[in-house]
């Protein structure tokens, strides 16, 4: 990607806290991150780590209260949408950022049918006559590999399997060409060959339409497969940010070490007990003003606990939010 | 597994008997919502489930893996077949024998939202099952209930929470603590870890092995992630609209698979390392996906086949044993012949090959 054109989307120092009965729960702490055009980011990151409330955050959709969005920009195309207002960030969500849920069946609405939604944003922000929006989602579900597609849009969301459910969350998303696709873990209920299927065409809208895309995954075969850039989260922060070849070459930060290790090999039989991260994630009640990884961490010492480290640069692209400061591996 | 539940040279004990299970959705439309054809979600699936074993089912989206294991736990009303657990028909069983036989199997749930309560905290959802089918102590509910967290990682801070103040991967491991909640012995896993990272993953891909190890737990696992199919599957089933078209031994799936739909599927398998991936070759399938409600004359993978021959689009193959434990539904992968001495050797190699199955 061009370093030097400018972001599509900006996110800097973004800040959300749920408040509960049982106290403020920070799920997001001083988040930053850009994206340029045609550019894909993947976010990586532990359970519970705020990925999803980060995205669901700058685009306005988590319910306040008990969400409260208390600091940040959220720059998109140059203008700052989150202080726009419901109705301007309703158009927003519809026709400039696509976003693909990580809760199909959530995000669905149950009593209509999926042709219904999918041809909502295209009549809404399209202006297409109904004719068109039918033809045009008949198209849309059938480039996302679903067989029947014109018959199927009669159906509701009960009747699709949660991999076609998925599907038509990538349909409606896609649906007005947005400038930026915000896809969280998008295809953890698709098998590989519909994932490659869809990761292809997805590489194809970038290269067309210049589509700029943040992609929340678990699967680090799919990042290596399809990022520029990854983003690393732990404890509602960003600890490591590098370009894909980077981030799996020389990984800093002790928590995307020990990311990496767990993975299990196709070759790998059950002889092998699977690697965990030992120790529990943090419970995220108060401000930070330690490291969140510190109690999980083997590297540890005195100062982790005094100052929650800020994210430095320790080479091109590449920073980190570690004190320990290891020899690089290829140094 | 299976050698701790089949000591010495026992042949291992059929758990659940799966028997030409068929499960069509009715197509009904017009204006009179009449009927006017079937989804053919699962249609005329044949195989067995050994006590001890992880058997994995994989395929693609939409083949019918969720259907053909909510019905054999019966929450659907089967439309053919029989699935005989323990040597009981359960689509025989009447209201309360199935109510009794509940606790014995279990489910976790593909869609863990859509089978949560959200008006119910984390401690009711996972102490439910204990409720109605134990007699346990208020006290000695709430230690289960917190072993049961702590056994999924759950930190017990969270327990008076709703769902909705969870991530997806940490809503996906209440309904696993549910489904542990009664001990029971056969558990359909369905997609269990898709919304986990890889280290809970890892965390509840342990958690279900020792449980097997102590308790001799029999699992259906339902997952398209095919490298912890790997990891923890004995055998693996391979399904593709509504039809099982090959159940082999894992290593020997992985290894050398037999049947066109396998081989294309593990062919695609994304790998964690961007130079592999900028270099991998896959097979990529051409031609129409053809729909469950109507699927093509002659062998269902026909349309896509890139093997195809003139009599694959007039004959439906039967899914046969091809090799020893190796059951293959393909005309051109024909019944090798055994030479002396050669199945000697397969089955000492490993415990989860298994020889016969009928
Ligand atoms: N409504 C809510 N009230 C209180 N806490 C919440 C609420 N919604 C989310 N959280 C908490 O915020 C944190 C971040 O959640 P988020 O959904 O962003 O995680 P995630 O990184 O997307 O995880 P996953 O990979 O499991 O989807 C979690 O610890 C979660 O428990
Ligand atoms: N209640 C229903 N009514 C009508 N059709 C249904 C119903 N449930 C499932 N189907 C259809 O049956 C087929 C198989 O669905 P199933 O959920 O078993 O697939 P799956 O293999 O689990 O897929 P995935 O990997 O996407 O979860 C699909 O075509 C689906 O649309
Ligand atoms: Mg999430
Ligand atoms: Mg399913």
């Amino acid at each position: 990607m061009p370093d030097g054109a400018a972001p599509v989307l900006d996110v800097r120092d973004l800040k959300t806290v749920f408040r509960t009965r049982g106290g403020e729960v920070h799920a997001v702490n001083s988040v930053s991150f850009d994206l340029r055009p045609g550019e894909l980011l993947g976010v990586v990151g532990e359970s519970g780590s705020g990925k999803s409330v980060t995205m669901m955050s700058l685009i306005g959709l988590l319910p306040s209260p008990p969400a409260e969005v208390r600091d940040g920009e959220v720059i998109l195309q140059g203008r700052d949408i989150l202080r726009a207002s419901p109705e301007e960030l309703r158009t927003i969500r519809g026709a400039k950022i696509g976003f693909i849920f990580q809760d199909p069946m959530t995000s669905l609405n149950p009593v209509f049918t999926v042709g219904n939604q999918i041809m909502e944003p295209l009549r809404v922000h399209l202006g297409m006559t109904k004719a068109q929006a039918e033809v045009r989602a008949a198209e849309l579900l059938d480039l996302v590999g679903i067989p029947d597609a014109k018959r199927r849009l009669k159906d509701y969301p009960h009747q699709f399997s949660g991999g076609m459910r998925q599907r038509v969350m990538i349909a409606i998303a896609l649906a007005c060409d947005p400038a930026v696709l915000i896809a969280d873990e998008p295809t953890t209920a698709l098998d590989v060959t519909i994932q490659a299927q869809i990761l292809e065409l997805v590489k194809e809208l970038r290269k067309k339409l210049g589509m700029a895309i943040v992609w929340i995954t678990h699967d680090l075969g799919v990042i290596a497969g399809i990022a520029d850039r990854v983003m690393v989260m732990y404890g509602g922060q960003v600890v490591e940010q590098a370009t894909v070849k980077e981030l799996f070459g020389n990984p800093r930060h002790p928590y995307t070490r020990a990311l990496l290790k767990t993975v299990p090999s196709l070759s790998g039989g059950r002889a092998s007990r699977l690697q965990v991260i030992e120790g529990q994630p943090p419970i995220l009640t108060s401000d930070p003003t330690a490291c969140p990884f510190r109690m999980r961490c083997a590297y540890a010492f005195d100062r982790c606990a005094r100052e929650n480290p800020r994210r430095r640069p320790v080479g091109p692209g590449h920073d980190v939010a570690c004190h320990w400061d290891p020899e690089p591996a290829h140094a | 597994m299976l050698d701790a539940a089949t000591p010495g040279t026992d042949k291992p004990r059929k758990l659940v008997e799966i028997t030409d299970l068929k499960m069509h959705f009715p197509i009904r439309s017009g204006l009179l919502r009449r009927h006017t054809g079937d989804i053919k979600a699962v249609d005329g699936v044949t195989f067995d489930i050994y006590e001890g074993e992880t058997l994995g089912l994989v395929g693609e989206s939409g083949c019918g893996k969720s259907t053909c294991g909510r019905a054999i736990l019966r929450l659907y009303e089967v439309t053919g077949g029989s699935v005989v657990i323990e040597g009981r028909d359960i689509a025989a069983l009447g209201p309360e024998e199935l109510r009794k036989t509940r606790p014995t199997m279990q489910m976790v749930f593909q869609d863990p939202q859509a089978s949560l309560n959200p008006r119910m905290t984390v401690a009711d959802i996972i102490g439910e099952p204990l409720n109605e089918h134990t007699t346990l102590s208020s006290k000695e509910k709430l230690a289960r209930i917190y072993e049961l967290m702590d056994q999924v990682g759950l930190n017990r801070a969270f327990a008076n929470r709703y769902p909705h103040e969870f991530s997806g991967g940490q809503r996906q491991r209440i309904g696993i603590a549910r489904a542990l909640a009664l001990n029971p012995k056969f558990i359909v896993c369905d997609e269990p870890i898709a919304a986990l990272d890889v280290s809970i993953q890892a965390q509840v891909v342990n958690l279900l092995e020792d449980l097997q190890d102590k308790l001799g737990l029999t699992y259906l696992f339902i997952s398209h992630d095919l490298s912890m199919v790997r990891h923890i599957a004995d055998r693996v089933a391979v399904m593709y609209l509504g039809r099982i078209v090959e159940l082999s031994p894992r290593d020997d799936l992985y290894e050398d698979p037999l049947h066109p739909y396998a081989k294309a599927l593990l062919s695609a398998v994304p790998e964690p390392d961007p130079a592999h991936e900028a270099v991998r070759q896959r097979i990529i399938l051409q031609g129409d996906v053809p729909s469950p409600a109507n699927p093509p004359k002659g062998c269902n993978f026909c349309t896509r086949c890139p093997e195809v021959q003139p009599l694959c689009h007039q004959q439906d193959p039967d899914l046969i044993e091809v090799r020893p434990g190796r059951y293959v539904a393909c005309h051109f992968v024909k019944p090798e012949k055994p030479t002396a001495g050669s199945t000697g050797g397969i089955e000492a190699k490993e415990r989860n090959q298994q020889g016969e199955r009928r």
